[in-house]
């Protein structure tokens, strides 16, 4: 599977596809025990997630993750962990630089924050927003850290119609934006109208890659999912 | 002035008035013991701050200890000198003890701290016992020398200079709570997997937490050291890394002040509860699991769960007859 910079591209296939599992093994999650992944072309299959991360790949997960005893703008300064570039010595030192990286994380996560809709929840405590904007802060999360590749597993799961509209407008500014996204998702009509390609997955197999349009009129996707609904239904 | 620093200032000031207040030999123990006892929690909350329960805190203290009389007794060498050698002597060992711990996490983590600080206890007792003194403990360790033109061989000059150390200590402590560390720390307790994969070197963060922690604690190991002139292996086995857990946890690790307030009250306690002797770990045993039933947070979150309490209260109070479901 290689995914194009800048463009939007699903993963799709039935449950028990194995989706989540490739998120895991490009990140660096869960160990690679076969088979290479390239990055820019840099092998990452080794490495720890957190250099992953470095090399400019992001993610979210299913179950929306964050830090739920923090406030919404707390959650996206972790993530903005590799840009304030900290260290100890001047952390205890405060030295003049020092809060003055730390202003300008600030100043980006607030600006990121209003980009996303959540500018008037910064103070809130992140476990006690609602689902959509839990969705939204984990998506700003990822954005903090810099990343080129955002991978996003099911990020229009429990949206309204209107919640998912407005996050495949915000998917679409991104790929405007040159930040390549990776995306699973079970909505299909949004995956058909939101993604440039789309790979399809069954028992972990590679069983077709294409544009939205050749995938649902691709016969052995369709009996993939057969039992299931068409694709693009 | 922030929180932070009022805090702080809260804890130097207090410090400096007691002297003001009595100059008795006991309560200036008491508080040597107290300030001592915040120096060690405050450094083992930095490391519970990244999710790690450390209980082998105290054995760096022993370490600490152990090397800082062992250099003054027998290379000669000046206790200005040593408290910072002793310091550094447990943190080079908490490296290569951390990067094996913290390979694991939560019961496997928790047991082989514990493992460890066994291992060094039966080392300082039953070892080298013509070096480290045995069972009947390594005694004749000299007072801290003359330094500046400051004597150190009263009970107030001791107070001063454990006052000075804490005050530092906590400074510093503090300083990188309110920091990016602390942040960072806090993020990694909480769910070390999505600050993983959001760029943090989560094993780098929990070994310097480690490695910093037991700097801190060799450095109140040195000073015990000192004080009490006196080191048996038991000071730092486990009896004393409960007694270190319970002030912690019965303060409240969620704050970096929680330490402070449950040492304070529980150092006071102990005090009280001498009478008691070996039943007195029974008593503090009962206060945690009280704590942990009744305020989970620690006491340092009790007025804001109070104030959480009262709020709701007022809502119900106000809110119009006859409103909710009904039955």
């Amino acid at each position: 599977m290689t995914v194009m910079p800048g463009s939007i591209h699903g993963l799709i296939g039935p449950n028990g596809a194995g989706k989540s599992t490739v998120f895991n093994l490009i990140t660096g999650v869960i160990p690679l025990t076969a088979g290479e992944i390239r990055y820019k072309r840099e092998r990452i299959s080794e490495l720890r997630p957190s250099e992953i991360c470095r090399r400019g790949i992001a993610r979210t997960f299913q179950a929306t993750a964050l830090f739920r005893e923090y406030t919404v703008l707390q959650n996206v300064l972790v993530g903005a962990h590799l840009l304030a570039a900290p260290g100890l010595v001047p952390a205890l030192l405060w030295s003049r630089a020092y809060r003055e990286r730390e202003r300008r994380a600030r100043e980006r996560a607030h600006a990121l924050l209003t980009s996303l809709g959540l500018g008037a929840v910064a103070g809130q405590v992140a476990g006690q927003l609602p689902h959509r904007d839990q969705k939204a802060l984990a998506l700003a999360m990822a954005l903090a850290t810099g990343a080129e590749l955002v991978i996003l597993d099911e990020p229009l799961a429990g949206l309204t119609d209107h919640e998912k509209a407005e996050t495949t407008a915000v998917l679409r500014r991104l790929a405007e934006q040159s930040v390549t996204v990776l995306l699973v998702e079970h909505d299909m009509k949004a995956v058909m109208g939101v993604c440039d390609t789309v790979t399809v997955l069954d028992h972990g197999v590679r069983i077709a890659e294409g544009t939205p349009r050749e995938i649902q009129t691709n016969a052995v996707v369709i009996e993939a999912y057969l039992g299931a609904e068409e694709p693009g239904a | 002035m922030s929180g932070p620093a009022a805090g702080v200032a809260l804890i130097a000031l207090t410090a400096a008035a007691l002297p003001l207040i009595t100059r008795d030999s006991y309560y200036l123990d008491v508080a040597t013991t107290i300030l001592m006892n915040l120096t060690l929690t405050m450094s083992f909350r930095l490391q519970i701050s990244t999710g790690q329960i450390n209980m082998a805190h105290i054995s760096f203290m022993g370490i600490g200890a152990y090397a800082s009389a062992l250099l003054v007794t027998r290379a000669g060498l000046s206790f200005w000198a040593t408290l910072w050698i002793g310091a550094l002597v447990a943190a080079s060992l908490a490296v290569p003890i951390g990067s094996i711990a913290l390979r694991v996490s939560g019961p496997y983590y928790f047991l082989i701290t514990f493992a460890f600080s066994e291992v060094v206890r039966l080392f300082f007792n039953n070892f080298f016992e013509g070096l480290f003194g045995g069972p009947s403990g390594l005694v004749g360790i000299p007072k801290p020398g003359r330094v500046l033109g400051l004597a150190f061989d009263s009970k107030l000059a001791l107070y001063g200079l454990m006052a000075v150390m804490c005050v530092v200590v906590v400074l510093a402590l503090v300083r990188l709570d309110y920091s990016r560390f602390g942040l960072t720390a806090g993020a990694i307790r909480q769910a070390d997997l999505v600050a993983e994969t959001l760029g943090v070197n989560v094993f780098r963060y929990k070994l310097t937490a480690f490695v910093l922690g037991s700097f801190v604690a060799g450095l109140a190991g040195v000073f015990f050291a000192h004080f009490r002139q006196v080191l048996h292996s038991s000071d730092f086995g486990l009896e004393p890394m409960v007694l270190l857990v319970v002030f912690t946890v019965i303060g409240g690790t969620g704050s970096v002040w929680g330490p402070a307030v449950g040492t304070i009250l529980m150092t006071i306690a102990s005090e009280l509860l001498r009478e008691l002797h070996h039943y007195e770990i029974l008593v503090f045993g009962a206060v945690l699991i009280l704590t942990m039933l009744f305020a989970p947070e620690g006491l340092v979150a009790l007025p804001s769960a109070a104030r959480r309490l009262l709020r709701r209260r007022r809502r119900q109070a106000t809110a119009p007859a006859g409103a909710g479901l009904a039955p």
